[in-house]
């Protein structure tokens, strides 16, 4: 009986886990990104977009659509190939909790 | 060309540049409140073909924007919503509003 519970509470727990990534690995992963993006997710060129502050499940999005081709740039598809969907999630928990963008209204 | 023709052709070429900007701005402001349907409203999702949030723009790199916004008119980058947005925009639609977006407030 406890073990059917224990399964369950992980069953449950989960796809929460799926899909929150881990803020302080994503800033150790982030090393690259900042080459372009900035240390602090803000560009210092005004072609490569901020990063900072960014909704977490966009940045992934983004990522993953580098990855399998469907978003197609020459810098960003290299940058991507070897990155799991674990890096994404910590990639983009780092990034989307520094300050820059905003929602304008 | 008498006196009151010339009067009514000045008064016309005085008028024109002043209507051309009024439009130009009625029409910026038509195209704003078009990408703040979905950019405007905090945590808003895509529904299809994926759901995530829709990238926030405010603070966002003016030649970025552009650049997104071209690819999408030129269907390099596919979405459908974007590209049909995108198509009938102008180069200097497009600037003007990435300038409105890169300005955070």
């Amino acid at each position: 009986m406890k073990k059917i519970l224990v399964a369950s509470l992980l069953a449950l727990a989960l796809p929460a886990v799926a899909a929150s990534g881990d803020s302080e690995a994503g800033k150790k992963k982030s090393t690259p990104c900042a080459a372009c993006h900035g240390a602090n997710g803000v560009s210092a060129s005004p072609d490569f977009p901020n990063l900072a502050g960014q909704y977490d499940d966009y940045i992934v999005k983004a990522l993953s659509h580098y990855k399998n081709g469907k978003r197609k740039n020459p810098i960003m598809q290299a940058q991507v190939a070897n990155l799991s969907q674990k890096d994404m999630l910590d990639l983009a928990a780092y990034f989307s909790s520094q300050k820059q963008l905003a929602v304008k209204h | 060309m008498s006196a009151p023709r010339i009067a009514i052709a000045a008064l016309f070429a005085a008028a024109v540049p002043v209507h051309a900007a009024d439009s130009n701005q009625t029409t910026l402001e038509n195209k704003i409140a078009q990408c703040q349907g979905c950019h405007g409203i905090v945590d808003w999702k895509t529904a299809f073909p994926e759901v995530y949030r829709v990238p926030k723009l405010g603070g966002q790199k003016a030649n970025y924007l552009v650049a997104a916004l071209k690819a999408y008119k030129s269907g390099e980058r596919d979405f459908a919503t974007m590209r049909a947005i995108a198509a009938p925009l102008s180069d200097q639609d497009m600037q003007a509003l990435a300038n409105y977006y890169a300005e955070k407030k």
